[in-house]
């Protein structure tokens, strides 16, 4: 890679700026009950999530970029949290931490909605009650991960030629083949 | 032989409840709390107030005092004026489901000064659930009233702000009330949109139905 003479190293556009992105998450924490207590501890000093570069909790929705749910939403709050959520701005993920945001836990009750991913793209669940900060840090490793094995910049020339494009949901099979995904039709 | 499984089956409770134990109502006994029982209390507001109570009920050691719902403002400021309950610790409904007086509201006074506790109740028909506000007397009924309105649809006349205070304001139901369903009425409380810029979701569910919402 280095060369002797200037010092350079090559590499793709895409492993850079997912490899910045992946490391400068910050997270939007929208602590609803007692699961942020663990993200407090999450981000405070013992369990340290600086060491994964998201230690800067953004309270403002245009500055962040991964939102934690943490907590019960109740029918009222859950537009709140869909207006945070829009006015956030691409690219950005979502952790459901704890049973009660996963699914609504033990809330199983008229005024509690039954799970964030009812409004809300969820890309890691979080189990527990509440969930220990090591699991809250594994599920930010979780979302590390899958930034870096995204194309964040590359997708948008391919699609400009791409006879058809990929949406949510697609499955491409191994041939290249592109199969609609049966949730679409509901 | 009666077939057990025919008898007629009391209910049990955990708590039992129980007569005051020997030396508990004593006065010159200085371990004897017996904060809720106070029968000269009682004696003096049958006496103030006549008819208006409708009865006493002690259980578990504690006394609860009855009252028409047309002195309830009288009894709560003859209480805090002229015999020290200055406070009203707490007030709430009960759902009794029952044919007649379904509903019920109690007020739990506190005196601070003798550190004695009193329990007033309330009982209004399902067809007419309207409580004269006490919010003349205790300026904390305020938000219970409104609790109450909007858990259990108990109107308080002369209350300054009846609005819900938990749910959104333009809900139809009492959530608190019996024959409420547990996981609420499907359409009348709804999610946002599954798109940044779309409908409201009426489905309570709709991640099990398939839906994916989009960023």
């Amino acid at each position: 890679m280095f060369n002797n003479e200037g010092g350079f190293l090559t590499t793709s556009v895409d492993a850079v700026v997912n490899w910045a992105r992946s490391n400068s998450l910050m997270p939007m924490p929208m602590g609803l009950a007692c699961c942020a207590i663990e993200m407090m501890g999450f981000a405070g000093p013992k369990y340290d999530v600086a060491r994964f570069g998201s230690e800067a909790m953004r309270f403002s929705p245009r500055q962040a970029d991964l939102m934690l749910v943490a907590g019960w939403c109740s029918y009222k709050m859950a537009h709140a949290v869909r207006r945070v959520w829009d006015q956030m701005a691409d690219p950005k993920w979502c952790i459901a931490m704890g049973a009660c945001a996963s699914t609504g836990g033990m809330h199983r009750c008229y005024g509690v909605g039954q799970g964030i991913d009812n409004f809300l793209p969820v890309d890691v669940y979080v189990p527990g009650c509440p969930p220990r900060p090591e699991a809250v840090i594994h599920a930010l490793m979780a979302i590390q991960e899958k930034i870096r094995n995204e194309y964040s910049v590359t997708m948008d020339e391919r699609e400009k030629d791409a006879p058809m494009r990929l949406e949510r949901g697609d499955i491409v099979s191994a041939s290249g083949e592109v199969i609609r995904h049966v949730a679409e039709a509901h | 032989m009666t077939d057990p499984g025919q008898e007629k089956q009391t209910l049990k409770f955990h708590f039992t409840p129980r007569q005051a134990l020997p030396g508990e109502l004593d006065e010159k006994n200085p371990l004897a709390k017996n904060s809720t029982i106070q029968p000269e209390v009682i004696e003096a507001l049958g006496e103030r107030f006549g008819d208006t109570i409708t009865g006493v009920s002690e259980y578990a050691s504690e006394h609860t005092v009855f009252v028409e719902r047309s002195a309830i403002v009288d009894v709560c400021r003859h209480l805090k004026e002229e015999m020290g309950y200055t406070y009203l610790s707490e007030m709430g409904t009960i759902d009794r489901f029952t044919e007649e007086n379904r509903f019920e509201v109690y007020y739990s006074l506190v005196n601070m000064r003798t550190q004695k506790r009193l329990r007033i109740k309330v009982r209004v028909d399902e067809e007419e659930p309207v409580v004269p506000s006490v919010i003349g007397v205790f300026r904390s009924a305020n938000w219970h009233e409104r609790e109450a309105w909007d858990m259990m649809g108990i109107r308080f006349d002369g209350h300054p702000d009846l609005r819900r205070i938990f749910m959104p304001e333009d809900f139809e139901y009492h959530p608190a009330r019996k024959e409420f369903p547990t996981l609420g009425i499907p359409g009348s409380l709804p999610l946002p949109p599954q798109v940044s810029d779309g409908e409201l979701t009426l489905d309570p569910f709709p991640r099990a139905h398939g839906s994916l919402p989009e960023d």
